[in-house]
């Protein structure tokens, strides 16, 4: 049973959306935790308001996790000022939990989820959808993930306490980032033959040539193919301009 | 090209809650600089122009991490000000070409000024030592996110200032574009292979397979 009535755990799970609305570089999502916490702990500490304000400075202080697990922090953090946890084992709670929320999220999410889906996105675009279908099944399928994560993160944590990390290590966050993995390499091979295409009916004969080398060296450049594209498309843009002013 | 005035404050405004959607509200993804580019051509009345723009972005935002706090561009108010200043272009080569190197180029500039908002939220955004009330660390907290609301407005706001008028002048100045369209779509392709280091170098079989997909939807067409 939840020390919690069902309007606290509601405005906790919205606040989770703007967890990161103060992000800064002092004490990183710290205030943004402290504004998810805010509702909860006025609840347990309703009749002491030096306990109030004693709690939410603390709760305020360096924190950081990745946005869609910090429900998971605040929900066991939550639950750890309801049982009378002391605060000092509140803090090294949030201290262990802070790395591997942040990695983990990271992982899943940043590295394989978003990119996939968004590579899901494009190639629908690219074969010929339309528009607004592509990008509302990139929203759906994307957010179908993120929103589990949040409402699910912040049960967890209301209800498992410090158990939370045992919890989060049990749900299907590996697996499902190796499947979105795959799914990525597959759509990327697909999206990236299919923007050659985009190149041009004249161009086929050059694109045919020119292509499977763009590919490889997107592969063997990773995120730095972006500056030789600038550099490239500067070149082009030179040429051009010189082209038409003889 | 600057749109009217209408519409520049309407892309003000979606470029601005478009920023939020980036880190400060949500993270529903609705920055994507191919959702981006889409409703900002929407709103300037040239959706076309949006998509295609959308996708060039977005193939070479692909591979863009916001981990911690790395430095990175910041793509939704980039994207609406390179679709919102591309729609009144019809259809050129040299504007979208323009566009795309424009976006690249505001967008890393958007990213600094993320950082100008994460340095003076240290200041401005963290409550004070010793005890507090809840209801200081809301105000602070919403201050924060209007005031990223604001950034992320100007940030459009001035790139379709600066951008349509360059796309204004190069309308003005001769340009032999033949190869503009294969280097964009070389650019993109390529960006789009990049993702590949994300999702694993132990995948490329799976890389190849949707190669060998995408060549067969080609050459069915």
């Amino acid at each position: 049973v939840s020390p919690f009535p069902a309007a606290v755990r509601r405005a906790m799970l919205l606040r989770t959306f703007v967890v990161q609305g103060s992000w800064n570089y002092r004490t990183l999502i710290g205030t943004g935790l402290a504004f998810v916490l805010a509702p909860a702990l006025r609840h347990l500490y309703r009749d002491d308001p030096p306990a109030l304000r004693a709690a939410v400075a603390r709760h305020a202080e360096l924190f950081n996790a990745h946005p869609y697990l910090a429900g998971v922090a605040a929900g066991a953090v939550a639950r750890l000022e309801a049982d009378g946890t002391p605060p000092e084992t509140i803090a090294r709670f949030k201290n262990a939990v802070r790395g591997s929320l942040g990695s983990l999220g990271d992982r899943v999410v940043w590295l394989m989820w978003r990119p996939a889906c968004a590579v899901l996105m494009l190639s629908l675009v690219l074969v010929g959808a339309p528009w607004w279908a592509a990008v509302a099944a990139f929203l759906l399928v994307y957010n179908a993930l993120h929103l589990w994560m949040r409402v699910r993160g912040l049960e967890m944590g209301l209800a498992e306490g410090l158990g939370v990390a045992r919890a989060i290590r049990e749900a299907p966050f590996e697996p499902l980032a190796e499947r979105a993995g795959n799914a990525g390499a597959f759509l990327a091979g697909f999206a990236g033959v299919l923007a050659l295409g985009w190149g041009g009916e004249a161009y086929r004969g050059l694109l045919l040539v020119v292509g499977p080398l763009a590919l490889a060296a997107g592969i063997l450049l990773g995120p730095r193919i972006r500056w030789v594209a600038v550099l490239a498309l500067l070149g082009v843009m030179v040429a051009g301009l010189v082209a038409g002013n003889p | 090209m600057v749109p009217d005035v209408g519409t520049l404050a309407l892309l003000a405004l979606l470029g601005g809650l478009l920023s939020l959607d980036a880190t400060s509200v949500g993270q529903v993804m609705v920055s994507r600089p191919l959702v981006a580019a889409g409703l900002a051509g929407l709103v300037a009345g040239n959706p076309e122009g949006g998509i295609v723009v959308g996708v060039l972005l977005e193939a070479l935002h692909l591979a863009v991490l916001p981990v911690g706090a790395a430095r990175y561009p910041e793509a939704g108010p980039a994207a609406v000000a390179a679709a919102g200043a591309y729609a009144g272009a019809s259809g050129s080569n040299v504007a979208l070409l323009a566009s795309v190197l424009f976006m690249l180029g505001w967008g890393w500039l958007g990213g600094r000024t993320v950082e100008w908002l994460r340095r003076t939220n240290a200041i401005w955004s963290v409550p004070p030592e010793g005890p507090v009330e809840p209801a200081v660390v809301e105000r602070l907290h919403l201050r924060a996110i209007g005031v990223d609301l604001a950034r992320g407005a100007a940030v459009t706001l001035a790139g379709l200032l600066v951008l349509g008028v360059l796309l204004e002048t190069l309308g003005w100045i001769p340009f032999r574009e033949p190869l503009t369209r294969p280097a964009l779509a070389l650019s993109a392709a390529a960006a789009v292979a990049s993702s590949l280091r994300l999702f694993g170098r132990r995948r490329l079989p799976l890389f190849v397979a949707g190669a060998a997909a995408g060549a067969v939807v080609l050459w069915l067409r």
